[in-house]
């Protein structure tokens, strides 16, 4: 069956499609970058040290790429996904823009990009597309990042 | 650190394989710092109630140590622009990851001089734990 056909057949609530909604707004302490950073094993001292920092292109401390998974977020939109018996984090697909930075004020806003289905070897699954996209106060694009949860039926 | 440059980059260039070894100590500060208390990546219980042998790691721990690889090599002048990863496998906190970056292919787009690579994450069985592309933009020589 083409994807698009299967696609069509899967029970959930198209209406929240393509719609943002505000999901958080997240102060950024350089202690927590830190934190994150050395959990991490990261060396750069553009995410450790603040004089190091200070000297360098943005004079404050800024993030590691993946920080914002630090931040914690409402749920946003819920397509109500009507498949399976379990579901798995299926993985990011992320474009970066402006650094996040110590001191910066994120407005962390998530769409329902997409829903579909692929059949595979082991059967169909469902793929949701939840697509946030963090500013900061200077309405800088930070990040956008498409999240993807995969639902399947292990019951079959 | 020495800078790498788009010059020296062609298809076929391999960034690593660099071994990380993601210990229980750091998997505990990286779930601290995020405040999470998902039980499969906090408590060896938890996670063997979900058929796990112990605790493993959040897929964006995975994808921030191959993340870690590529913004090292790429340096302070290089940019680290786009990253999609696929989870395929689960991680545990002993397991050893050989990350990888292989170059597929370069180009220069406007000011932007674009390396596109295959990244991967294999564990000490030769399974790809995560797989995914990357961009990333290098300076030029000068």
């Amino acid at each position: 069956m083409a994807e698009q056909n299967l696609t069509d057949t899967i029970d959930f609530d198209r209406s929240v499609l393509g719609v943002d909604y505000d999901v958080g707004t997240i102060e950024v302490s350089k202690e927590k970058i830190i934190a994150y950073a050395k959990a991490l094993g990261e060396t750069n001292p553009l995410y450790l040290d603040e004089e190091a920092a200070k000297a360098g292109p943005y004079g404050v401390i800024i993030a590691p790429p993946l920080f914002y998974n630090m931040f914690s977020l409402e749920a946003g939109p819920d397509p109500k996904v009507n498949f399976g018996t379990s579901g798995f984090d299926g993985g990011q697909h992320v474009e970066f823009f402006e650094p996040i930075k110590a001191g910066d004020t994120i407005f962390a806003k998530t769409q329902i990009a997409d829903v579909y289905a692929k059949t595979g070897r082991t059967g169909t699954m469902v793929f949701t597309v939840r697509r946030t996209t963090f500013t900061n106060q200077d309405g800088e694009q930070n990040i956008v990042m498409d999240r993807i949860n995969v639902r399947r039926d292990l019951s079959q | 650190m020495s800078q790498v440059y788009f010059e020296d980059v062609e298809p076929g260039y391999e960034v690593g394989p660099v071994v990380k070894n993601p210990t229980r100590e750091q998997l505990d500060a990286f779930t601290t710092v995020w405040g999470s208390q998902t039980g499969r990546f906090t408590s060896d219980e938890a996670a063997q109630k979900e058929g796990f042998s112990g605790v493993i790691l959040p897929g964006n721990m995975s994808m921030a140590l191959l993340a870690q690889v590529i913004t090292d090599w790429a340096g302070s002048a290089g940019k680290l622009k786009r990253l999609e990863c696929d989870f395929r496998r689960y991680v545990q906190p002993g397991d050893t990851l050989n990350c990888v970056g292989l170059v597929t292919d370069t180009e220069t787009e406007g000011d932007e001089s674009r390396v596109i690579m295959d990244v991967y994450i294999e564990n000490q069985r030769g399974e790809r734990a995560l797989q995914g592309t990357a961009l990333v933009l290098l300076p030029n020589k000068p």
